[in-house]
């Protein structure tokens, strides 16, 4: 019953034209990005950094590096932005149009619903990242060749990869990057189970992401980076490091895993309790 | 079938719903009657266990719904006004969606309730195609695919035209009648109610001011509608001759315990007034909620 249940949630949630905003907008940013790789001199700079440590560029100027270097900003804002606008958007949007007094009419547990409901966020998220890869990689093949991985950001991570390597860090990285996802969208539930608009579930969940992250950044706080949500969203980013930091990804996914059964204690608890009223 | 005990419900300051004690009894059609921000809403809702109440029992098919909700609700449909549904999807992926909150539903079970409320051939298009009177149809079938021996409809006449809430009306005695469904039934069309309901009861302010058979409307004064063409004066001159012992809205006379209609007519003639009517006047529910609603107000809380 369950899994019916989890099939009905995703055929309403892939059934609404909004949820294909993130997919269209992803894509209309990977579509740019590879764009400006190709007809710009925007490569100038890591061909250089490649030369001075003695690699041919040619064989890491690739379809793979590049769809790397689409991650990052992708990774930073649009995909906390089109999570956040799904995961404000599955509670809240249905007290908001009435459905959701019609489901609770039903002899369904309160727990039940929202957990069915959570199921299919993190579904749509982790599609959301996969079609983030696999569309990333495609596209980027049809203007650079395959090969190696390289990797560049001052201060925290050169990585020059062979082209089997490259592909399995960029694998991984999709993984955690789901994980991510799925930790800013259960953010975003929690406020949706709050009695609330789905539009202040979302800019809610968004201003805490961004307003940790902004923090995070600044020199003053670095000491306290640890204790910022964002700092154990970026795990994803570990995967693309060689040796790969197994024990930090760990620890990032145990405070990740921690974050999220807090999202989710905090949101049914606010559910189990609210008035569900016309 | 519902049985409300001492509830009540506290939004933040408001009481919305205080001390209320109902009984809806099976088989019956129940009209739950009162002006918009009366508490029934929130009653349906606490019955629905989506309102949590502040204090009391309440119970629907003899579980009690704070507990156990879920076997509460187990054969429980409900509609409320206005009904919304996943406009993008068809009306059969509607029900299909909304009945598996409940359990597996077959499509066979599906096909027979559109069938019954009519929909059949428009099942497979989108909801934003359909008609507000096709939407009512719509949720009248969710309502009937659990198999309910318990219909709780809040409002379900809003919105639509004479001829939607005929057809609605219809329905609504053809589930009673035909599949022995107990019926709870909100709205503000009394008319509605007078010509479906068994009993009623009638909130004002969140507390309850009448609850009985809708028999129990009829006072024991009887009234007669006088048109005549001063009725001030002929209430003057009735009075003077001891034929009626009250008057009211510029058309009801009740006469004296010995006097009789033909007499107050001799008189008024004798005195050269015309007489168009003099006719018994039969309370309706309008009248008697109305007056209820008048009565309520000046009396002290706590006075049934």
């Amino acid at each position: 019953m369950l899994l019916l249940q989890l099939r009905n949630e995703l055929q309403k949630l892939f059934g609404k034209p909004r949820t294909y905003i993130g997919f269209g907008a992803l894509l209309g940013a990977q579509v740019l990005i590879v764009l400006v790789f190709r007809y710009s001199h925007a490569s100038r700079g890591m061909v250089r950094q490649l030369e001075t440590n003695g690699y041919d560029p040619t064989q890491y100027l690739t379809s793979l590096t590049i769809a790397t270097i689409m991650l990052f900003p992708i990774a930073y804002v649009l995909l906390p932005l089109y999570v956040t606008l799904i995961g404000g958007d599955l509670v809240a949007k249905e007290a908001e149009d009435g459905t959701l007094r019609m489901i609770l009419s039903r002899p369904i547990s309160r727990f039940r619903l929202l957990l069915v409901k959570w199921l299919a966020g993190v579904i749509f998220s982790t599609l959301l990242v996969a079609m983030l890869g696999v569309i990333g990689v495609g596209f980027a093949s049809c203007f650079f060749p395959w090969g190696g991985l390289f990797v560049f950001i001052p201060g925290e991570m050169f990585s020059v990869l062979d082209a089997s390597q490259g592909l399995w860090h960029y694998a991984g990285a999709h993984v955690f990057l789901a994980v991510k996802a799925a930790t800013v969208l259960s953010l975003a539930f929690m406020f949706s189970c709050f009695n609330m608009k789905p539009a202040a579930a979302t800019i809610l969940a968004l201003s805490v992401t961004f307003v940790s992250f902004v923090l995070m950044q600044i020199p003053f706080f670095k000491d306290l980076q640890p204790w910022f949500f964002t700092y154990y969203l970026n795990i994803w980013q570990n995967l693309l490091i060689q040796p790969v930091p197994w024990w930090k990804v760990a620890q990032s996914l145990c405070v990740l895993a921690g974050f999220n059964l807090t999202f989710l204690i905090i949101g049914f608890t606010a559910f189990h309790v609210r008035d569900i009223k016309s | 079938m519902i049985e409300l005990k001492n509830v009540v419900k506290v939004f933040g300051r408001r009481t919305a719903v205080e001390d209320l004690t109902l009984t809806v009894p099976p088989g019956s059609i129940y009209g739950l009657l009162g002006h918009n921000g009366a508490g029934k809403s929130t009653a349906i809702g606490m019955m629905l266990g989506q309102v949590w109440p502040t204090h009391g029992e309440v119970r629907v098919g003899g579980y009690e719904v704070t507990a156990h909700r879920q076997q509460a609700l187990q054969r429980v449909g409900a509609i409320f006004e206005a009904p919304v549904f996943y406009d993008y999807l068809s009306g059969w992926r509607n029900l299909e969606i909304l009945s598996h909150y409940t359990g597996p539903t077959s499509p066979a079970r599906i096909r027979e309730v559109i069938d019954w409320v009519g929909l059949t051939g428009r099942e497979k298009g989108k909801v934003r195609t359909y008609s507000h009177g096709m939407r009512t149809r719509l949720a009248l079938a969710q309502a009937l695919l659990p198999d309910p021996n318990l219909l709780i409809l809040d409002e379900p006449g809003d919105g639509l035209d004479p001829e939607g809430i005929h057809e609605l009306r219809l329905t609504i005695l053809r589930l009673n009648r035909e599949l022995g469904l107990t019926i709870l039934l909100s709205s503000h069309l009394l008319n509605e109610v007078e010509q479906l309901c068994t009993g009623i009861a009638v909130l004002n302010q969140g507390r309850k001011v009448f609850e009985g058979p809708l028999t129990g409307i009829r006072s024991d004064r009887h009234w007669l509608r006088l048109r005549t063409g001063d009725f001030a004066a002929a209430v003057r001159e009735l009075r003077q001759a001891g034929l009626i012992t009250d008057a009211r809205d510029e058309r009801l006379i009740e006469l004296a315990p010995a006097a009789g209609p033909e007499q107050v007519v001799r008189r008024l003639v004798e005195l050269g007034m015309a007489v168009y009517e003099i006719a018994p006047e039969e309370p309706t529910l309008e009248h008697f909620y109305l007056s209820l609603m008048k009565d309520s107000r000046v009396k002290p809380p706590g006075l049934l």
